[in-house]
Order: C-alpha cells, then structure tokens, then sequence
C-alpha cells in the first residue's frame, strides 16, 4: 500500500490538476511517465484526458478521410498487454498506435487497482536525538512522532483522511506523550479543477505544514520559523474549497476555527517558544463563536519554481464572558519561494504574525513573566544539494539554513516600568546532511548554532520513515 | 388505488406506527408522573423552606449554642467576609463564652471551592477544610464548631436536637427533612451540616465576585497605577511571588481565581503569646501534623504547614495567620518580606542574644520552615525583596481584592 500525497493535501491536489492541465498538452511524454511513480488518480485522469485527445484527433482523420475519400482508421485494435513503465511514445504517434497505449495503460491501472484496497494505510514518525554543546546533561533521545494514518476512496471523486498521533512514544497521566487526530476529512473533487474539503485539516500555510513528514524537510527538527511563528501541525476544524488555473496557479480558501485567547497563560514559557501554538484548539472541544478564514496561493507554472503565501486572519475572543480582549484578532501571513534547479533545493519563507487588542488583557497580566505579544515575526532561507553522492537507492543530501525568529518582537503598552522587555531577534544557523536509505527512510545529522541563547548550541541526529 | 395513494400509504403506516408507539410511551410517562411519590421537600422551592433557606437560618441562630450567644456567623461575620470582626487571636466560646479556642478565625468567603484534601502525584498536601485540612467536606467542617467546647458546645446530638426544635423555624426544619427527623438526633445533626452546606455553598455572598480586580479582570474597569504597581509586584517571581501560591490569573476553564492553589506552606510565623493554650511550652501546633489533626502525626516533614488561605478579602481581616499574629495587613506583609533580613522585628531574643527564629515550632523541625522561595530566600544585611513603597503598592492591590466594589463608585461599605 503506497501512500496517496493528494489525499493529504489541498496543495499537492491543485498541483496534481496543474500537471493533468500540462499533460494534455504533452501525450507522448505523459504516457511515458513511470507507472510506478504515479498514482491511480492521476493515471485515471490521464486516460480521460488521452481519451479526450484521441477522440480529436480521430475527428481530424476523420475529416482529412472525407477530404481524400478513404476509410478512418479503426479506433482500437486489440493489443497484447505489455509494460509501459520505461516506454516512450513518438511524438507523431497515430491515433490508433495511441489508442493502444491508452488501453495498455488502463489495463494496467485497473490490474493495480483491483489489487489494491479503496482503504490504505500509512505511517510515518521520526526519532531525535538532541546533544547540547555546552550542557551534555540536557541530551535527550526521543521518539517524537509515530503517526498512523487511513484514507478510503468512496470512488473516483470523493475520499477521506485521517491521521492518528502519538508523540513521545508513551502517552499517560504520568507522561508527556500526547495521542491527538491530526487530520480528519472529506474531500470531493467537484470539477477537474474544483474540489472541496471539510473536517479537521491542515491548514495550507508555508513550506512544512501540510508536508511536515521526516523525509519531506532536511534537519533533525522542524525549522524554528515553521514551528514558532507558524505552529506546524496547524490544523483546524471546517471548510475549504480548492483549485487551479491552466497557467498554474493553486487556490485555496477556508472557512475554519481559530484561536481561543482566554487560553494563554502568561506564567507559563509556552507562549513565549511559540505565541499560536500556546492557544490553538485542535479542535478539541474548541471555543468556536469567532470563526477564522484563510486564502492561500501557490504559482507552479514555472517548471522548478513554486511561489506562495497564505493570509489566515479570525478572532480569538471567542464570546468568553468577562474576557477583556473580546475583540482581540489574531493575523498570520507568510510568503514563500521555493527553486529546486536541477540537483539543488532553495527554499526562503517569511512569515509575520499580530494579536490586536491585548492592552487589557495584558493589564491583567502585570509582573507575569509572558504576556500576550502584539507582533512576532520569522524568516529563513535554505539551500540544498540532492543526491551530492548516491549509491543504487542510497544518497546523501546535504543543506544550510539561516533563520531569524522573535516570538515577542512588540507589546501593547502598559503604563511605564510594568511591562516585560520584547524578546530579541534570536538567529540560527543549521548545517548539517540527510543520508537517505531509501527515498522513504532517512537518517540525517545536523548543528545549530543560536547567536544570541548560545546556550542552545547542540548537535542533533535523527531518524526517519514514511510511507 | 392508484399508484400515488398507494406510494403514500406505503410511507404513512411506519409513521403510523411510530406516532403509536410514541403515544403509548407519552401515556406511560404521563401516568407514572401521577403515581409517583410526592416531590421531596428537599428539593425545594422558591417559595417554601429548603435546606438553603434552613442553613442560613441555622447560621445566624445563637440560640444553637450552649451559651445561647454564639452562631456560626458570630465568628464568621457576613459583614466581614465571614470572617471575625474583632482582633483577638483567638475567640472565646463554651457555654459561659470564656473557653479560648487555638486558632483564628478562617473566612469562610468562597469555602465551597474548596476540594476536600489530596496529596497531589508529586506528594503534595492540597485541600482540605479547616487549617490543617483534616475535614474532607463541608459537611464535616460543620460539625466541629457546632460541638466545640470553645465554640458552641453542644454537649451531644441530642442536645443540639433540642435547640433546634426548639428555634422558630422547627416546622420548616421538619417539613424539610421530615416529620420524625427531631426523633433521631444522628440524622438531624446531618440534617444541620447538610443545610449549612447548602447555604454555603449556594448562597452568593459566599461567592460575589465583585471586587474591583474581578471587574479588573473582565476589562470593566481600570486599576489605579498604585494598585496595577502592586499587581506587578505579587506577579513577579523576582519581587513579592505571592502569585506562587496565591494565583491571581484566571483557571484553564477560564474560572476567576482564588488567590489560594490550595497547598500548605510553612512560613515559621512566631508564637503568638495571646493564645491561652500557648501558656503551656510543651503545646505547639504544628497545623497538618497535629495536634489536633491526628492522621498525619508520623509526618514530621509536614509538620508547622497551615493551608494556603484565599487572599480576597483579605484586606478586611482583623488578624492574620492561623494564630492571629499580626493585626494588621502591613504588619502581615512586612514579615513575608523582613522575616529573614530582619528577624529581630518578629522573634523574641533568647538570654545569649541571639534571636529565637522560627519559635512556635520545635528547633528539630525548623529545617520545614520555607527558607527557599522568594521573598524568604534573603539572609539579614541584605535587602527585603521589597521596600517599603512597595509595600505601599502591594497594599493598594490586596485592597482592590475587597468584595463589594461599585463601579465608577467607592467600594460598598
């Protein structure tokens, strides 16, 4: 059972409509494709697109027949069954040799799909293990993350997903672990280029959220901005509605949950590592009177490059009684470029986030060490070298990745000498390789080193699978 | 028939059916609704006498006290946060009212948040009524005061029984609880902690929520810059730390806070000499460990730990500390801050000059004594945590912690 990426995200959809949008307009090389590295969906919607095309041309002959007086050509002969991964077709292929290799191609995509379930299942999940430079007795080792996930087909246009979650491997009122349901959702595709969803999904903001599997980023952990300021595995409850355009630009827009303010706790250092992920729902049992919204793009038109952002803005007062910060909103936008350019991977993304409204609240939080911040803010750029080195399935891929976060960059004002001091911008190099095992199995080893809090200098070592 | 009627009966008779089915069960319920037994008195109403409206009734009888001159509220005044009104260490009850108790008077203002007592999984003492914790619910709380040679002294149930048949209101006490209830004594003593339970429990003046920081918190009002200086400093692990024990942010369900986590500290308040029972040297009360709480005797470690008070209303207090050591709020405050910068403002000297410190509990047992924390981590020629203007404005904040406020107004008297 292989795992299905357009199941589990909006994004990953709208591209896979952009590449049937590209397919039509190259036959020969989409039914040259390898079998193996496609998905039934997609392989379905390129025999009705190839169908779509032999259907024209066929009318084309047709007249061209009428013209000379001749007979068309048959529409499909029968054809022995033979492999198609590793063919290549002629870019002036006749209808008929065409119509051939579309019904080799279905034959053997309706083979794979009689031999595999409606229902799959997959997993992933990453072990670290943390050295402090400067404080060894801080080591930790760690199964941060095993997730298993199911998703069923209903039929060709309608599927759902779901992902369950269990961090730091033992989950008990004596434990840290948490067992949590990341994703839980329908979608349905409406049109080739419209589909929808709704449940509890990711929310499609920056380059990790909805790709947030060990093999899907570089170093050991999460970057810092993506987890931060952006508190990846962002999920909420509702709606969305998604699609592309034929030049290659992916939408997506929501209708979700949002944050529920009366949450924070200003005595707690949660707030301060990452202001969203402190008062997020989850969508357990979460105050729901204020609702959020999002609109999220993505441009791909340009072979290699994909451009971005995302603007997420709701509420978080939540209709609380007696909450002083009833019209508090909470904004987060992001912009990202991503340019993989043969073997190498560049990635930068920033994002900046404001909680509007707090001056009361925060009132009420004098001489707490961690108020409610007014402005948080990250970046970071990234450069990657694939497959530096590679031996049949093995490869090593090495990266670097400078990123500049502030958690508390501004507060609302408190009358003078009752406030906290903002936090400073902390700068974080990472350096460091993955060695892939298989595409699907990754250990990787990486340094951080922190300009302002050396004290988190550490080397990391990590382990991951997915599938 | 035609094929539409017989498309439409075909839907009708399961709607049929089930509507009578539904009608059996409406018969069914409607019946057993006459049948059964009259609504219990206990239930109450909001005209006729309930076990609330018997527990406030009890709570300010005197008439159910050996002397005839001491009820629950005579302790515990409404007018002060039930809690006393005068600023003697210690009250003096029994039946001529001249037995002297051991301990001051607690509030009793929001008593019924109170979770009855636990060791936390980190070992923790939590909860518990009374100082020492040893009652586990209100119901047991009651009992005491009721039965106390230093308090209303009611020698037996049965002789509580009598006073009670004998107040105003015996015939809302048996239309309540039932007309035999006077001939078993055991029952009506549960009756009378039960009412007190419900009267304290639900009544709201155990439980405004109106002091200018509750309207503070809810983003009515604005503090002053003297109190919001004071919040500052009883927020700030650095400075006063009250907020350690004393939270003064709202629960994870958003619940107002009780400026109590419920715990037990050990703060080696001095021995205070206005208690009679101090008289004896060998006597030291020594809160969770005895000894008047027995079940945790061989606990030595816990031994001079009282539970960790509310502070609203704390203003109002007339003494402070589980022996009334202090009589005023600034006095109370000073100690936190100079108890270990300057012990010779609180303990006594011993003849080689030397200052007895921690004097109400045995010297093995000082080592309990909480010197860690802010504000006792300080040794003498160092600076209090806080100076006096500070002081000043940790005051004006506690003050603001007064029920009653009237916004836009001075507080209600």
């Amino acid at each position: 059972m292989i795992r299905n990426p357009a199941l589990l995200s909006p994004v990953s959809g709208c591209t896979s409509t952009s590449k049937r949008l590209r397919l039509l307009l190259s036959v020969v090389a989409a039914v040259a494709s390898p079998l193996a590295a496609a998905d039934e969906a997609s392989l379905q919607a390129e025999i009705a697109d190839l169908r779509a095309q032999i259907e024209q041309l066929r009318s084309q002959l047709k007249e061209l027949a009428t013209q000379r007086g001749q007979a068309p050509a048959p529409a499909v002969q029968a054809a022995a069954p033979a492999p198609v991964a590793g063919t290549s077709a002629p870019a002036t292929a006749p209808p008929s040799e065409l119509a051939q290799r579309v019904d080799r191609l279905e034959r053997t995509v309706s083979a794979q799909a009689e031999e595999q379930s409606a229902t799959t299942l997959f997993s992933y999940g990453e072990i670290a293990y943390s050295r402090p430079v400067h404080d060894s007795s801080q080591t930790t080792a760690d199964l941060a993350r095993a997730v298993l996930g199911w998703s069923h087909r209903f039929d060709d246009r309608t599927r759902m997903a779901a992902e369950l979650e269990l961090e730091h491997a033992v989950s008990s009122a004596d434990d840290k672990g948490e067992v949590e349901i990341e994703q839980f959702y329908a979608e349905r595709q409406f049109t080739d280029r419209v589909g929808g969803r709704a449940g509890l999904f990711l929310i499609p903001i920056g380059l990790l959220n909805e790709h947030h599997e060990p093999t899907q980023y570089y170093s050991v952990f999460r970057n810092f901005v993506e987890t931060s300021i952006i508190p990846t595995t962002w999920r909420e409850g509702g709606v969305a509605v998604y699609g592309g355009t034929e030049w290659g630009l992916d939408w997506n827009v929501g209708l979700t949950t949002g944050f529920n303010l009366a949450n924070w706790d200003p005595s707690s250092q949660e707030g301060r590592d990452s202001p969203l992920g402190s008062i997020h729902q989850e969508l357990s049992l979460a105050a729901a009177k204020d609702l959020s919204g999002y609109v999220s793009v993505n441009y791909v038109g340009v072979p290699g490059w994909t451009l971005g952002g995302t603007y997420f803005t709701g509420k978080a007062g939540q209709g609380v009684p007696d909450f002083p910060a009833q019209d508090a909103r909470v904004t987060l936008w992001e912009a990202h470029a991503r340019w993989q350019p043969g073997p190498f991977d560049f990635a930068a993304l920033y994002s900046r986030g404001t909680i509007s409204d707090t001056q009361a609240l925060n009132l009420t939080f004098i001489g707490q060490p961690t108020p409610v911040p007014q402005l948080f803010f990250g970046g970071y750029v990234q450069a990657a070298w694939r497959n530096i080195w590679s031996y049949n399935d093995y490869s090593l891929t090495p990266f670097t990745r400078y990123e500049w976060v502030n958690t508390a960059a501004a507060y609302a004002s408190v009358p003078q000498g009752l406030g906290v001091p903002t936090s400073p911008t902390e700068q974080i190099w990472t350096i460091g390789t993955d060695f892939y095992v298989t595409p699907s199995i990754v250990f990787k080893a990486d340094y951080q080193q922190f300009r302002i809090d050396s004290s988190k200098n550490s080397f990391q070592l990590g382990f991951g699978l997915n599938f | 028939m035609d094929d539409k009627q017989d498309q439409f009966l075909r839907r009708a008779r399961p709607l049929t059916r089930a509507a009578a089915v539904a009608s059996v069960v409406a018969i069914a319920l409607v019946v057993a609704l006459l049948l059964r037994e009259p609504a219990r008195a206990d239930a109450g109403s909001p005209d006729g006498p309930s076990p609330f409206t018997l527990g406030e009734k009890i709570f300010a009888d005197r008439s159910l006290s050996a002397s005839g001159a001491m009820a629950c509220a005579t302790c515990h005044d409404p007018a002060h946060a039930h809690a006393q009104s005068n600023d003697l260490a210690v009250q003096l009850g029994g039946a001529n009212l001249d037995v002297p108790g051991f301990r001051a008077v607690p509030s009793l203002q929001y008593i019924s948040f109170m979770p009855g007592f636990f060791f936390a999984p980190d070992g923790t003492p939590t909860g518990g009524f009374n100082r020492d914790g040893r009652a586990k619910d209100l119901l047991t709380q009651a009992l005491r005061p009721l039965f106390a040679a230093h308090e209303m002294a009611n020698a037996s149930p049965a002789d509580l029984t009598v006073r009670l048949a004998q107040t105003p209101y015996a015939g809302e006490f048996r239309q309540v609880f039932g007309d035999n209830i006077f001939s078993d004594p055991e029952a009506t003593v549960l009756a009378v902690t039960f009412a007190l339970a419900q009267y304290q429990t639900l009544d709201s003046d155990f439980r405004p929520f109106d002091s200018k920081y509750d309207y503070f918190l809810a983003g009515k009002v604005m503090l002053s810059d003297a109190e919001l200086r004071g919040l500052a400093l009883f927020n700030r692990a650095d400075k006063g730390n009250c907020n350690a024990c004393h939270p003064s942010g709202r629960g994870p369900n958003h619940e107002s806070p009780m400026f109590t986590d419920f715990t037990y500290d050990n703060l080696g308040v001095p021995r205070n000499p206005d208690i009679p029972a101090n008289a004896d040297p060998n006597y030291v009360d020594m809160g969770l460990c005895g000894p008047e709480r027995t079940d945790l005797s061989e606990r030595l470690d816990l031994c001079g730990a009282f539970k960790v008070p509310t502070l609203r209303n704390v203003a109002t207090r007339k003494v402070f500390f589980h022996n009334g050591q202090f009589k005023t709020l600034r006095d109370a405050l000073r100690f936190y801050v100079r108890r270990d910068t300057n012990p010779e403002e609180f303990y006594p000297i011993g003849p080689d000059g030397a200052v007895l410190k921690f004097n109400d509990l045995p010297p093995a047992l000082h080592g309990n004594v909480n010197t860690q924390e802010v504000p006792y981590d300080r040794h003498p020629g160092e600076a209090p945590r806080l100076s006096e203007a500070e002081l000043d404005d940790l005051e004006a904040f506690l003050n603001a912690l007064t029920d009653g406020y009237a916004p836009g107004g001075a507080p209600a008297p």
